[in-house]
């Protein structure tokens, strides 16, 4: 019928817009970075080529090592938590007879509305060994007896930065599963009532492997933005031996308060290839099984 | 059909303008310029000042960026003096103000003629091509009443003038007099300064408050108030590019785990929030306080006047500061240098002390007012005695571009050891591997 493809060159114009602006606040600077990680440069002086030497410092950089293992574990430690959490709460919201399920779901969606900053400063102060009020609480019900100093441990500063984030998310994992729920067709589920299913078989045989899909989802976005992880984790320190200090900071650090652009432009790549690398291994693990 | 086509065209061309016109929105002045960036806007400028930056009566226009809202003060003040003059201050408050300059600087466009560096930075830019020779300029002239310490951070490694403060920021014991007549029997000042003029007796005094008060009051915030304290009456840390370890800091880290361990301290980190109730409600005897840091006090009403003393510190120290320079490729550095003039004059100093508190950089200043200023939360001491006293012995150090760096590592480093109650030598090796990491260059022993 429409054999011919129309070829108007107007559609140019009107992606444009989106390679234009990436172009400046993408590519640019991205290309830029890659430039002065070959440089050395502190914002005073003019930057000098150096080669492959701002590599070979990180290559050898224990303490980038370390703030790669701290963002994984922080990681590992906020997104299990965080997807049962979901899962569970979006499949007790989906149910037929909960009553006010809009109001939960708009209440557990609230943490995600709040900046990662503000409730990183939320717990910084609730656990606040001195006067913070979660010390205070276990006191006063007599489970310890001295305040704990929950920054000076690197486990629990690890786990305080995971639960700001696993706060922070898990609402909006909920509404995603939710989401996936209700694109589930009805008539396979009411097959399986006239089958005699019970409903925790509903839910293994049915509902979970529909849910793969929206899972994965979930899943790929979560190992891109946990790597990324910084500003909750920022506002939280750099914890006892460093412990905290994810990836991202560290590069914020160099960059921004040591002003070592240079160095900090080749953690940026080290970075990069440290998050495409999960990545990848995701995606690996997500096609085997399709 | 047409007209189909065409309101796909007028559509596009509209949508990419507003996107062009959203990129450049930031910068006005340069989008009026564009295609003969800058080169306009300077003429227009010189044109507005150049042959009038005449001491008798100057006119002009002057930017000045600053984090500092007190800067809006010293410009009105320097206009009412001089009518012509109009200063435009820009004010970037919190820590980007840093990165802003440095790009600004970096990029050469839409550079302000004076701009204010904070202590904890100033040392990376003392050597830079940014800041103008003042010395050259007659600058020497100005600074040399300063207090030593105050003078000498603003000077490059080859001894110029490049930046003027107008103040100091002396630090000192900061009391409770209730409070200390409680637990130190008396609340006279000299006496005070008496009774902890060294930190053995610092380490006896506070036992025995601690012992008193069965353990609720202590007599210092925080055993890391030292680091403050020792910063810069210590060997400056690098020198000639190798790492250097002043001996003095391991007696220091011995005192600080003495402190923590006979239970001296409140262990409240300094401006926190547990720290600032300590200093209202006087769980903590004497807290190490900079001169400006008199908004920590709660003064509603007028409850906290006269209630409060200042003491001598074992050493003299201080907290922060801030410069001002003059940008070396600025085409109004003669009235930016008046500007400077003023600032570092008695007129301007005595306004500011009477206005804010904040303790003069001139030492004329000081003696004019040692008998004389009083502070409403100080009662009837003279205040600015104990801090003269302790300010002037403060060793004159330049400001280098490691410093403040190397200072936080310390801090970092020895107050994890305080905390956890590790040895000089393992808090020592877990410093200088920090210091090699960031900074490959200094030769670590």
């Amino acid at each position: 019928m429409n054999a011919k493809l129309n070829k108007s060159h107007y559609g140019y114009l009107f992606i444009a817009p989106f390679f234009i602006s990436f172009g400046i606040f993408g590519l640019i600077p991205i290309l830029y970075t890659l430039y002065l990680s070959f440089m050395k440069w502190d914002g005073f002086s003019d930057p000098v080529y150096v080669g492959f030497a701002n590599y070979s410092r990180l290559l050898h950089d224990s303490f980038f090592y370390q703030t790669i293992g701290n963002t994984l574990i922080i990681w590992i430690m906020s997104i299990i938590p965080q997807l049962v959490l979901a899962l569970v709460l979006a499949l007790i919201l989906n149910e037929k007879f909960i009553r006010g399920k809009h109001f939960f779901r708009a209440i557990y969606f609230f943490p995600h509305i709040v900046t990662p900053v503000t409730l990183a400063v939320l717990f910084f102060l609730m656990f606040d060994w001195q006067t913070g009020t979660v010390n205070k609480i276990l006191m006063s019900i007599g489970m310890v007896e001295d305040p704990i100093n929950w920054f000076n441990s690197p486990m629990w500063s690890r786990i305080i930065v995971a639960t700001v984030i696993c706060w922070q998310y898990f609402g909006f994992n909920m509404i995603v599963f939710i989401a996936g729920l209700q694109s589930v067709p009805n008539e396979v589920f009411e097959a399986a009532e006239v089958d005699g299913a019970t409903k925790w078989q509903t839910i293994t045989r049915i509902t979970l492997p529909m849910l793969r899909p929206v899972f994965l989802f979930t899943f790929i976005t979560s190992v891109i933005g946990g790597l990324q992880l910084f500003d909750s984790a920022l506002m939280l320190g750099d914890g006892p031996g460093n412990t905290t200090r994810t990836m991202v900071m560290y590069l914020y650090q160099t960059a921004f308060k040591t002003f070592d652009y240079s160095y900090g432009a080749a953690v940026a790549y080290g970075i990069f290839i440290v998050v495409m690398i999960f990545t990848a291994f995701t995606a690996r693990l997500t096609m085997k099984k399709e | 059909m047409k007209t189909k086509k065409w309101f796909t065209l007028v559509l596009s061309v509209i949508m990419l303008s507003a996107l062009l016109a959203a990129c450049g929105g930031n910068n006005k002045t340069n989008n009026a310029n564009s295609g003969n960036n800058g080169t306009t806007g300077n003429t227009a400028n010189e044109t507005e000042t150049g042959s009038t930056a005449e001491p008798a009566e100057l006119a002009g226009e002057l930017v000045i960026w600053t984090f500092f809202d007190q800067v809006n003060d010293m410009a009105a003040q320097f206009s009412a003096k001089h009518p012509g003059v109009k200063i435009d201050v820009k004010m970037f408050p919190g820590d980007q103000y840093q990165t802003k300059l440095m790009s600004a600087l970096q990029s050469g466009k839409d550079v302000p003629d004076i701009f204010d560096l904070e202590r904890g930075y100033i040392g990376k830019f003392m050597d830079s091509k940014f800041l103008a020779d003042l010395s050259a300029m007659g600058g020497d002239e100005l600074v040399k009443d300063y207090i030593p310490y105050v003078q000498e951070l603003g000077r490059a490694s080859d001894d110029t003038l490049r930046a003027v403060s107008d103040h100091s920021s002396p630090g000192g014991f900061w009391y409770l007099k209730e409070n200390a007549k409680k637990y130190l029997g008396t609340d006279d000042p000299e006496e005070i300064s008496l009774m902890v003029d060294s930190w053995d007796k610092v380490i006896e005094v506070g036992t025995k408050v601690e012992a008193e008060s069965g353990g609720k009051v202590h007599l210092i915030a925080n055993a890391g108030d030292l680091f403050d304290i020792e910063s810069y009456n210590t060997a400056p840390w690098v020198n000639d590019g190798k790492l250097n370890i002043d001996t003095k800091w391991q007696e220091v880290f011995e005192t600080q785990k003495k402190i923590r361990t006979s239970n001296v301290d409140a262990k409240l980190p300094f401006m926190s929030a547990g720290w600032g109730n300590a200093l209202n409600d006087g769980s903590v005897v004497l807290t190490s306080m900079p001169a400006w840091a008199g908004f920590m006090i709660d003064n509603k009403d007028g409850k906290a006047e006269g209630k409060y003393g200042v003491a001598r510190t074992p050493e003299g120290f201080y907290v922060g500061g801030t410069y001002r320079g003059i940008y070396e490729k600025s085409d109004k550095k003669e009235l930016a240098y008046e500007f400077i003039k003023f600032i570092a004059g008695e007129e301007w100093q005595q306004h500011n002390l009477e206005k804010t508190g904040n303790m003069p950089g001139n030492g004329k200043v000081y003696e004019t007012n040692l008998d004389r200023f009083k502070s409403t939360i100080f009662g009837d001491q003279n205040i600015l005695k104990p801090y003269y006293e302790t300010v002037k012995q403060i060793p004159a150090n330049k400001a280098d571009k490691y410093g403040e760096e190397i200072l936080s590592k310390w801090r970092k480093a020895a107050g994890d050891g305080i905390t956890n109650n590790k040895s000089f030598e393992d808090v020592a090796a877990d410093f200088k591997k920090d210091v090699k990491n960031t900074f490959p260059e200094i030769d670590v022993e």
